[in-house]
Order: structure tokens, then C-alpha cells, then sequence
């Protein structure tokens, strides 16, 4: 027997994503009714009281959807075989998102401080044990020293992982980007001068045949454009851009796109 | 995630029944957002908030009737009738609220067929 609430704690303690589906609404049929659930994760049932199969696999299929959106939301569903809606709210409990901060220099500070008040779960990197270490980043999941390429290349990006290169130079952003450019990951960020951000795209589209939309998947100058000044400042704009990317505002960033 | 259904547990595992009031749909502008949840415990303290207000409290009324009969509800909120108040919870807008009992017997699912 699973119990649906240990479950449910299982998952947040995991990291995991997962949709809780609750039919709130169904005409008297003696088939489903007001209250039922089911757990959804990694694409299956994992728990619940809904015993209706044909049902199960329209919610399977709609929590799929909830998921990619990351949204809760109220879905009517047709019944198989009988013509009736049922309705069903579907809880999405999104994965946390990740933060990679590569490079542990004044920005990342703040960064990663504010970065665990909304929530992400935070690796820093850096190749220098003088920056990345417990007493600068007191909040941090992980610290990583090592080559920042390399150490990079190691670290598995999903579809919910941000990435935010503010290395201490071109020298070293630039050999990070190429190792996640092509990744899955959901927002990448890099600091750095029009001019020489110009310089590495065009190095990117000559040497490397890298493609226009690939590329456009940068975010670079990193963070939105509120003519920021101090590290905490900058800090604050690019934490914004990430959830600009993540809930899809339309706040002006300082990429242009 | 936030913390509510380690809230839920520990009132589970006492043998009580609690009622989880979410917002499932939203019209206008309320106060919070679909998926914001409460919990409404058979003494009627409320753990998490659904926005404040008049409408909060009108659903923890609900809440408290439906761990008593064990069925769920769908409570309509709505946030349009008091324009002259001045509780910030006047935002004008409607919200559907589910408020759903759960307790030991009921909750613990049978492992399904995969």
C-alpha cells in the first residue's frame, strides 16, 4: 500500500516533478466521483482512488501537457463510454529549478543568496578555491571547484535547468557556452560587453558553424534591462530574466529578445 | 512545492480529518493564483492562505462542514459584492474553490494496475 501524502513528500524531498489529478466534478454515474485522485510520475500512476483505466490514460495524457506548462489547472474530461465531463484539477508539482552559476566572483554572491529565496536549488563553479567555497556561499547545494568547462560538461541540464556563465572572463565563458550551447537547458545567460559578446557569436557562426537560432537561445548581455549598477543589482536583473523565461513575460531584456 | 501536505500528514496521522480548500479556476483578478491551497482543520484553524479576506473566511465555514460530512465541494468565491469595502481582499474578480476532506482511511491509495 502507498500512502498518497508519504508520496507526495517523497517526491518534494526528491526533487521530483509530479501531477496530483482530482476529478472535482462528475455527474452521478456510480463510475467516478467528486474527490478520487491520482499521483502521476515519470509518466505513470503511481497512487491513487480513481479505478476508472480509460479515464486514467485521458489524465495521464493531459498531465503530460500540465507538466510541459508547468500550470495547475481545471480540465473538463469526457467520460469514455458514456458521454458525461467529468472535470479534474490537475496540481502540477514542478521539479525545483536548477541554477548553475559558473564563475564565483562579486555577482554570484548575491546571486546565489537571492537565488535560494525563489527556490532554485544552486551549484556554483569556479576554478579558484579562494571563491568557490562554504564561507562565500553559505546557501549554496553545491560547490564545484574545477575546470569550468570540464567541470560543466559533468553536470547533468534539464529542460527546468538555468544556466548564468558570469565568469571572471571571454577567455573562460566562452568555452562553457560551447559545452551547453546545444544542451536542453532551459535559459543560459552571459555576461559581458556588446562588443565582445558580438566577437564570440561571430566566432561561433565562422568556426564552429554554429546555426542563427542556436545562438539566439542566449541570453547575452545577461538580464533585463534595468540599468543595473551594483553586483547586487545585476544580481537581481538576471535572477528577473529567469523568470521572465520561466513564466514567459514579456519585460524588455538587455539581449533584445 | 510548498509545505502543505507535510501539514496534512501530521493531522492525518493523528486520526484527524482536515479539508484542502485549492483554488481550481480563477475569473478577474483575485487575490492568488490557481493552485493556492489552504487546509481547514475540524476546529477550524486555517494553515496557508486562498487570498484573505471575506471569501477565506466564508470558506473555512464550508471547509469545516465538509470534514463533518466527508464530501467534497465546489465553493464559488466571489470577490464582486463588496466593491465599497475597503478589504484588500476586494479584487473584483470570481474564484471556484475545491474543498476536498481527507483523512487516514479514505487517503491511503491502492497500488494500481500499470
Amino acid at each position: 500500500m502507498i500512502d498518497l501524502t508519504e508520496e507526495l513528500i517523497r517526491i518534494k524531498r526528491e526533487g521530483r516533478a509530479a501531477v496530483l489529478a482530482t476529478i472535482t466534478g462528475a455527474e452521478e454515474n456510480g463510475k467516478v466521483e467528486p474527490g478520487q485522485k491520482c499521483l502521476i510520475r515519470d509518466g505513470k500512476v503511481k497512487t491513487g482512488t480513481i479505478r476508472h483505466e480509460e479515464l486514467l490514460q485521458a489524465i495521464l495524457k493531459e498531465s503530460e501537457a500540465r507538466l510541459k506548462e508547468e500550470r495547475s489547472k481545471l480540465v473538463p474530461l469526457d467520460l469514455p463510454g458514456t458521454g458525461d465531463k467529468v472535470e479534474v484539477f490537475f496540481e502540477v508539482l514542478p521539479a525545483p529549478p536548477k541554477l548553475i552559476v559558473v564563475g564565483a566572483g562579486h555577482i554570484a554572491v548575491p546571486l546565489v543568496k537571492m537565488a535560494k529565496i525563489l527556490d532554485f536549488h544552486v551549484t556554483v563553479l569556479d576554478d579558484r578555491l579562494q571563491f568557490a567555497n562554504r564561507e562565500r556561499f553559505p546557501d549554496a547545494d553545491d560547490i564545484k571547484v574545477g575546470d569550468m568547462a570540464q567541470t560543466l560538461k559533468g553536470i547533468p541540464v534539464t529542460p527546468s535547468t538555468y544556466i548564468v556563465l558570469i565568469t571572471r572572463g571571454h577567455k573562460y565563458d566562452e568555452p562553457c557556452l560551447r559545452e551547453i550551447i546545444h544542451g536542453p537547458a532551459k535559459y543560459i545567460g552571459m555576461i559581458g560587453s556588446r562588443r565582445r559578446i558580438k566577437a564570440c557569436f561571430q566566432r561561433f557562426r565562422e568556426e564552429e558553424e554554429i546555426a542563427e537560432e542556436v545562438i539566439e537561445r542566449v541570453h547575452a548581455p545577461v538580464g533585463l534591462d534595468i540599468k543595473t549598477e551594483t553586483p547586487e543589482e545585476i544580481a537581481l536583473s538576471i535572477l528577473a530574466e529567469t523568470i521572465k523565461v520561466r513564466r514567459g513575460g514579456r519585460a524588455q531584456s538587455l539581449s533584445g529578445h | 512545492m510548498d509545505m502543505i501536505y507535510d501539514q496534512v500528514k501530521e493531522f492525518l496521522d493523528k486520526g484527524e480529518t482536515v479539508a484542502v480548500a485549492t483554488i481550481v479556476s480563477t475569473r478577474g483578478s483575485t487575490p492568488r493564483e490557481v493552485g493556492a491551497k489552504m487546509v481547514v482543520t475540524e476546529w477550524g484553524e486555517i494553515l496557508g492562505t486562498i487570498g484573505g479576506g471575506c471569501g477565506e473566511a466564508d470558506v473555512r465555514r464550508e471547509a469545516v462542514e465538509v470534514i463533518h460530512t466527508r464530501k467534497p465541494r465546489m465553493v464559488r468565491v466571489d470577490l464582486l459584492d463588496d466593491i465599497s469595502s475597503d478589504s484588500p481582499a476586494v479584487c473584483g474578480g470570481i474564484m471556484n474553490v475545491f474543498i476536498d476532506p481527507w483523512w487516514q482511511e479514505k487517503e491511503p491509495g491502492q497500488p494500481l494496475e500499470q
